[in-house]
């Protein structure tokens, strides 16, 4: 009984019992053939795109910000390093680096506008969200005279970044897997960690408390444009092209990873696992519908209505594990602080 | 010094000005119809460019007013985008498909909006899950429900609709060949919502909500009440697009409207919005939906690149943002001063 | 009577299982193409799932993947056809519309031994190049051409192409050939670039046509690369008081295309024939797949056909009788 309450008292409660809700409701309304539907690529490859920038701002979320520039971030990253090395032939290195260094770039000016004003980041990403496009769009026309351009990567960047492992998985997922691991640890086992939910939570406090938050909430800004930008260049490499427009999907998307894995907006709480099951969530309901009998047009309609019982789940998990042990909260909550 | 003089011999000082939250808005509509004028030359100043960036203007105007009243009030509407497509199918489905009188048809489809909305505003105030994630789940079940009841009733994506003579000319007709009706609906809702907003108690109650939700209630306002009208209100401008778009162009297209999403955001925040409440006006708003809409349309007659568009709004985007987060410490400063 | 259809039944049940039996293998035929929610790919799915019924009969069946948008169209649709690998497919039909993209994707569905048709988009040159067994659809090239040599010939010599998704290859080629259609007719053209936001907002493309029409007041001829873009340009013509001096052809039809061309108000559309698309290259590879018959003859164009005031009534008939 204590070890069901201590379960649903963990932020990832929701993400796991959504997860498990829609595979139950393809298998029985969908006739979905489950083993075809855990050996394909398809859902996983879109997953780890996805999730790769999910945590990143499922992480931002945590600490009461949002970065919907992400959007831009993918195309500029895949556009950065195909004209950089596909356009002017330098080496890959540059066309990498130039990317993720754009990354950085807009990651800072994110995070030092959302830190030195009073206007909430959804505001201010939405400014270089649109600023992005337009760069990326007019850049790509100005110097390459096209609006996509082709990309030979040599073999060794193929293999780190843009392979497909037995012909069909995107290395992207082993990044994906590294992540979600090497941020799960930093942020369940480190003092950043404590530090993040400790900003979501109050950020007043947390000042007061030495917390340096300012520096905390650019480095997270800095952490998801670069992540947007890495999935760009990975896209680029792997389909030896980049294209200008697209990602922008991404905004609503990633933001929906996240909340069906348990992040309240409101900030403060929130699993680094829970954002990854509620990426393969996300993902099994957007390309997993091929595989069930259900219309594709449909999709869209399930997710929404996944969101919103997901979100409502973790208000009343949060409610009931509030209610069951206040003692315990910061142990779901807060990673043993 | 001699401003600091100035600024307090005349009633109507720079300070003042400056404190107003249209002002950074003013500026930069002034700014970019100068831009624009000089590269557009006299197309651009004549009938023919006021009339095209008016036409655009006007729809984004008529979803980006109840989109800026919910910012006031601290909250996002993220749905229009879905909701946009949503009614135009409606009134094409019934009255084109089903061929019933035009005016069930527009019924029918504002309906759908303020189902939308109540949803919308229901499950806000009911829950405690922030708007912008509500209205994001609505968006995906709308979209989703319009596609698939779409091709399940029409068999089709686009559905098509001749309007009778009088409802083209009072929802889609192009006066003098070029101005769109859209843009006297828009005069319209600017006026009701500024009355609505500056001279109603109304606007009070929606100014305390985005100021303080908990002091608001205290203070025996209908918060509730409120919040879901305004989303009504939101949804419902939203299916009056939609409805305008359908008569124009006398098709419905499933996957339209996603645009309307940020632009109206856009348009508010470049009009002296922000997401914090409490603060704005209708006025700052049109001035921002009229910014927007003049560097969407100035780009085609200025011979620059279409994209570098996006950028210049961008650019305004967070130039608006900057100068009211300057403009709002300047305000606080010259009062403490004063007191 | 009752007897008679009785055994009709009978009959038609042990012939379809007899077909199911000797079979040696049903064809789960896969077919990558546009969103479902897409005009003109609904009509192409409608003829592919037609076509599907005689697979289905014969124990097979045709799926449909489509991409949710057009974002990020050569990725997503490499993807899509990735899936159909996954899932078992027999045979796959698709297009080639950003071979940098999705040319590795189609590598590997031929390498998997499994029988492809490239449609819509590609050409032949596409099909060649990938090993696949023929190519079913129209030449956008061409296509565009038709536009610019029926506008060009009929008197109409400065033409501009409104692309409103740049960097997609076969929206380049309509253009491409527009242009030259023109040119060959003694005319000029040029190309008018929205940004890729505007694609499907029927305001957004109307005002940038109005603008552009007033900024170049020289231009007479117009070609636009979908039905709603079309109809949008002509309301932008319309709007910049141009209606009648501006002259419109379109890729593909649509009820309200027809009325345009009835009105008057549009000259041509030019009709790739979307259903034929679905139709056919389901149908060779069923055939192929259950019997090991094919189709000589490479290349199989569905298009252009050209649409105009001559000819309206008789595919207005044909729209009525759910041919087109």
């Amino acid at each position: 009984m204590s070890a069901l309450g201590s379960a649903i008292r963990r932020p990832e409660a929701a993400a796991v019992i959504s997860l498990i809700g829609i595979i139950a409701f393809y298998a029985i309304f969908g006739g979905v053939d489950l083993g075809k539907l855990f050996g394909a690529a398809s859902w996983v490859n879109f997953a780890a795109n996805l999730g790769i920038v999910a945590i990143p701002v499922g992480l931002l979320m945590i600490s009461g910000q949002l970065d919907i520039s992400i959007g831009a971030m993918i195309p500029a990253g895949s556009m950065t390093v195909a004209i950089l090395s596909g356009y002017y032939e330098l080496p890959i290195v540059v066309g990498m680096l130039g990317a993720l260094g754009l990354g950085v770039l807009v990651g800072l000016v994110n995070g030092i506008l959302t830190v030195r004003t009073t206007v909430p980041s959804l505001i201010i990403t939405l400014g270089t969200l649109v600023a992005m496009q337009g760069v990326v769009l007019a850049g790509a026309k100005l110097l390459t005279g096209a609006a996509s351009v082709p990309l030979a990567a040599p073999e060794w960047a193929k293999f780190l970044f843009g392979r497909l492992i037995g012909n069909s998985h995107q290395v992207a997922i082993v990044w994906w897997l590294l992540f979600a691991a090497v941020l799960g640890f930093v942020v369940h086992r480190t003092k950043y960690g404590n530090w993040l939910f400790a900003m979501g939570g109050d950020r007043e406090s947390a000042r007061n408390a030495g917390i340096p938050v300012d520096r905390m909430t650019i480095g997270l800004f800095v952490l998801s444009a670069t992540s947007a930008a890495f999935v760009g260049m990975c896209g680029a490499i792997l389909f030896n092209s980049a294209q200008v427009s697209g990602g922008m999907n991404y905004i609503f998307n990633s933001v929906v990873c996240v909340v069906v894995g348990g992040v309240l907006l409101t900030g403060g709480y929130g699993s680094v696992i829970g954002i990854f099951i509620g990426t393969l969530t996300f993902a099994i309901v957007n390309q997993g519908i091929y595989f069930t009998d259900i219309d594709r047009n449909w999709a869209n309609l399930i997710i929404g209505v996944t969101l919103l019982i997901a979100v409502a789940m973790n208000g009343t998990f949060r409610e009931f594990a509030l209610s069951l042990g206040p003692r315990k909260i910061k142990k779901g909550g807060q990673a043993n602080v | 010094m001699s401003r600091q003089s100035d600024s307090r011999s005349f009633p109507v000082s720079l300070g003042s000005i400056a404190r107003r939250p249209e002002a950074g808005s003013l500026v930069g509509l002034v700014i970019v119809y100068t831009f624009f004028a000089i590269l557009g030359g006299a197309v651009f100043i004549g009938a023919p460019g006021w009339s095209s960036w008016l036409n655009i203007a006007a729809e984004v105007g008529i979803v980006a007013l109840p989109v800026g009243l919910l910012m006031i009030a601290g909250e996002l509407d993220i749905s229009v985008g879905s909701v946009i497509p949503a009614s135009s199918m409606t009134a094409a489905i019934v009255s084109g498909h089903y061929e019933l009188p035009a005016v069930v048809g527009i019924v029918a489809a504002l309906g759908v909006g303020l189902l939308v909305g109540f949803v919308n505003g229901y499950l806000v105030v009911r829950t405690r899950i922030p708007s912008l994630i509500v209205t994001i789940g609505t968006m995906f079940a709308v979209m989703g429900l319009t596609l698939g009841f779409a091709v399940l009733i029409s068999g089709s994506t686009s559905v098509f609709l001749v309007p009778d003579p009088v409802t083209k000319t009072v929802l889609g007709a192009f006066i003098g060949g070029m101005f769109n009706v859209s843009m006297f609906w828009w005069a319209g809702f600017a006026v009701a919502i500024f009355y609505l907003l500056h001279v109603s108690p109304i606007g009070n109650w929606i100014f305390a909500v985005g100021g303080d939700r908990e002091s608001a209630h205290n203070a025996g306002i209908p918060v509730k009440w409120l919040t879901v009208s305004l989303y009504m209100l939101s949804g419902f401008a939203a299916a009056f697009v939609g409805v305008l778009q359908l008569m124009t162009y006398q098709s419905a297209q499933v996957a339209a409207g996603q645009s309307f999403i940020f632009n109206s955001i856009m348009c508010v925040v470049i009009g002296g919005v922000l997401l914090t409440g409490g603060a704005g006006s209708v006025i700052g708003i049109v001035i921002g939906t009229m910014t927007f809409a003049i560097v969407n349309q100035g780009i085609f007659f200025s011979g620059l690149d279409p994209n570098v568009g996006s950028l210049i709004i961008g650019a305004l985007l967070l130039g608006a943002v900057l100068s009211n987060d300057t403009f709002r410490k300047l305000a606080l400063n010259y009062a403490t001063k004063k007191s | 009577m009752n007897k008679f259809s009785r055994i009709a039944a009978t009959v038609s049940t042990v012939a379809i299982a007899a077909c199911v039996a000797t079979s040696v293998m049903a064809a789960d035929i896969f077919v990558i193409g546009g969103k479902p929610d897409d005009p003109f790919w609904s009509r192409v799915k409608k003829g592919a799932e037609d076509a599907g019924v005689v697979a289905e009969a014969q124990g097979g069946s045709v799926t449909w993947l489509g991409p949710q948008n057009y974002d990020n169209l050569g990725p997503d649709a490499a993807e899509l056809i990735r899936q159909a690998i996954d899932q078992g497919a027999d045979a796959i039909v698709g297009p080639d519309w950003v071979p940098e993209a999705m040319d590795p994707a189609f590598e590997a569905v031929v390498a998997a031994g499994i029988p492809l048709v490239i449609y819509n988009a590609g050409g032949i040159e596409a099909a060649d190049r990938l090993g696949a067994m023929n190519y079913v659809g129209a030449v956008d090239y061409k296509s565009g051409y038709a536009g610019g040599e029926y506008l060009g010939s009929a008197g109409h010599k400065n033409g501009a192409c409104v692309n409103t998704l740049p960097g997609a290859a076969n929206i380049e080629a309509f253009c491409n050939g527009f242009n030259d259609g023109i040119k060959a007719a003694g005319g000029t053209g040029s190309v008018l670039q929205l940004p890729a936001t505007a694609f499907g907002d029927a305001t957004a493309v109307a005002q940038a046509v109005r603008a552009h029409l007033l900024q170049n007041p020289d231009i007479d001829a117009m070609f636009a690369i979908g039905d709603g873009d079309t109809n949008a340009t002509v309301s932008g013509i319309s709007q910049a008081g141009k209606a009648g001096k501006v002259h419109v052809c379109g890729m593909n039809f649509n009820d309200s295309i027809l009325n345009n061309i009835q009105q008057g108000t549009q000259d041509c559309a030019i009709d790739q024939q979307g259903y034929q698309q679905g139709f056919f290259a389901v149908s060779i590879l069923n055939n192929f797949v259950n019997y090991g018959v094919t189709i000589p003859t490479r290349e199989i164009l569905t298009g252009p056909g050209v649409i105009d005031a001559s000819n309206v009534d008789l595919v207005i008939e044909g729209v009525k009788a759910g041919a087109r």
